[in-house]
């Protein structure tokens, strides 16, 4: 029987648009579910796809992946590779799997989401392949680090880390809420396909997959080149979303909605990549640095974005975003390491003689900036005073991402004019904030934040019993084994040249 | 005699800390409260008595808690000039 080629038929059978008679446009798409901005039912029927796909395409392509890559677990698994991997690697694996493996779970919520409230019956067909690829994403990357446990027992907060109180995971899960759990199908095209993954999963799942294959670590490069690839797809469901809306005069919701979630991912991916990218990584294995990395997967990406699709630059790109690449993420590396019981990786300092030439070379002025604060670290790891590299207090933990309030950091590097949280009194409660945009987001929708209390919040509210640093620890679900610890027993420490040799 | 949370920055320092005073410790209390967090740990040792910022004025060291008008989460600055 001849079979017809597909464009001869793709668009027919995908295209099940109809004018509804039995109930109402609201009931059929309530807006907390899907908000059309005022754009009318039918003009949304013009969404377009970039990517077509079939369902027999989809299947067949998805069992030639996981063939490929299940392969790879299975041969790496009877193999001693994990074991000979860096401890610094291995602090950037497991810090991945805890803060992405259940949120893949989670966005198939946000595509089933898109696969029912999506405006266009082509929308919603490539919603339910993506769907299924957030499935796949969920099991696969709970699948391959359970069969790390019996090398890594802390492999378990692959699966865990969602589920406690850890603030590292309640940043991730303030995030993901807002981005798609507890989202609309238009919002979540705009800002989870469009702003986190055509942007930052692409550094993530790009960048450390070539890091991973530097490192020797084959089996996580083949895991997330896998994902990758079907991130290249349904990601792409953002852009007709924005096109719908650019062409029906509603660009301001879509300016407000990549300017909301571009700050929020750009957050998180300074504390998850940052780190991994600039500290964990073994140096000899560093193709670039983050800032490298930024410029290269997300900046030029993002430009080229806001040229295509008629939208501007977010307001705070110049004032805030820049500026930040160059000293973010490494006050946040100082906090995750300093604070080290509350995560569930064994962070490594990463600041040797060597790597802290590496890093003023990349990040001119990093030695005045942060070498001064490991200096006194390094030199009462020396003395043997351990006790002092270690926390009696909490930080400050912003009301909007759920981060540590790293300001006197940004302070310092000069790029900050006071060294104070952004404050806001709202409603007769305290809001302390890491940053202006952090803070701009709030003051966008106050009703869909107030109520959260961040950690801090929670330990001053009494929920926190008792109210001691062992107290929020075992709050935050972490048991001694699991608490992390310096990854390399602080070698670094003992490489490091004497300030006045590095000021020299 | 109450605890009482303030946003505490020592000069120099990277991070804004949650420190528990008490309502009726003087400042030179409260600054030693909060420098204690991070001199030593991650700033070098300063020469001199620590003082505190409030809202951009200096607080005398006798001063209070309660008597310096500071409220629950304010930000007090700890700076050795």
């Amino acid at each position: 029987m001849p079979r017809l080629a597909r464009s001869e038929w793709y668009d027919l059978t995908r295209d099940m648009n109809w004018k509804l008679s039995y109930v109402t446009e609201e009931e059929a798409w309530p807006e907390d579910l899907s908000n059309s901005y005022g754009v009318p039912a039918e003009r949304w029927w013009t969404w377009d796809e970039p990517y077509k796909i079939t369902y027999s395409e989809y299947v067949h392509n998805q069992v030639n992946k996981d063939t490929g890559v299940y392969s790879v677990n299975s041969v790496v698994g009877r193999s001693k590779l994990f074991e000979q991997l860096d401890p610094g690697w291995k602090a950037a694996i497991l810090a991945h799997y805890g803060a992405i493996a259940i949120p893949e779970y989670l966005a198939s919520i946000a595509e089933a989401r898109m696969g029912r409230f999506g405006r266009a019956a082509a929308w919603r067909n490539m919603a339910t392949f993506g769907t299924l690829d957030e499935t796949r994403h969920g099991q696969i990357q709970t699948y391959f680090p359970y069969g790390l446990l019996a090398k890594e027992p802390r492999a378990d907060w692959a699966h865990k880390a969602l589920h406690t109180n850890e603030w590292g995971a309640i940043a991730a899960r303030h995030l993901f809420d807002d981005m798609f759990t507890a989202n609309d199908a238009v919002s979540t095209a705009i800002q989870l396909t469009s702003t986190f993954e055509t942007g930052f999963t692409n550094l993530q799942f790009l960048g450390m997959a070539a890091d991973a294959m530097e490192v020797g670590d084959l089996e996580f490069s083949a895991l997330i080149s896998s994902i990758q690839t079907d991130e290249a797809r349904h990601a792409q469901q953002g852009e007709p979303t924005i096109k719908v809306l650019v062409e029906n005069g509603r660009a301001d919701v879509a300016q407000k909605l990549v300017d909301h979630m571009f700050w929020r991912s750009w957050h998180v991916f300074a504390l998850l990549t940052g780190l991994s990218m600039d500290y964990y990584t073994p140096l000899e294995h560093r193709s670039h640095s983050f800032k490298e990395f930024m410029n290269e997967w997300i900046i030029k990406q993002f430009m080229d974005q806001f040229r295509d699709f008629g939208l501007e630059k977010p307001w705070y790109w110049e004032e805030h975003f820049l500026p930040e690449l160059d000293w973010y993420h490494h006050a946040l590396h100082l906090g995750v390491w300093y604070w080290r019981p509350t995560v569930w990786w064994n962070p490594d300092g990463g600041v040797s003689a060597e790597e802290r030439d590496w890093l003023e070379e990349k990040y001119p002025g990093w030695n005045d900036t942060f070498g001064k604060h490991w200096d006194v670290i390094s030199d009462n790891v020396r003395r043997g005073k351990p006790e002092l590299t270690l926390p009696e207090t909490f930080p400050m933990v912003c009301n909007m991402c759920q981060i540590p309030v790293v300001t006197p950091a940004g302070y310092n590097a000069g790029h900050l004019a006071s060294p104070a949280p952004f404050l806001l009194d709202y409603q007769g409660r305290r809001y302390s904030f890491c940053s202006e945009p952090c803070r701009w987001i709030f003051e966008q929708n106050p009703a869909r934040f107030q109520g959260h209390l961040s950690i801090v919040d929670q330990f001053l509210a009494g929920k926190i019993q008792p109210p001691t640093m062992e107290g929020a620890l075992a709050y935050m679900g972490l048991s001694p084994e699991e608490m992390g610890q310096d990854a390399v027993n602080y070698a670094w420490a003992f490489t490091t040249r004497p300030a006045a040799a590095v000021a020299s | 005699m109450a605890p009482f949370p303030v946003q505490g920055v020592v000069e120099g320092d990277f991070v804004v800390l949650l420190v528990a005073v008490d309502d009726e410790d003087p400042m030179s209390v409260v600054a030693e409260k909060i420098a204690y967090h991070a001199v030593n740990r991650r700033v070098a040792a300063r020469e001199g008595s620590p003082r505190v910022r409030h809202n951009g004025k200096e607080l005398a060291p006798d001063e209070t808690v309660v008597t310096a008008g500071v409220a629950p989460l304010d930000v007090l600055e700890v700076s050795y000039a």
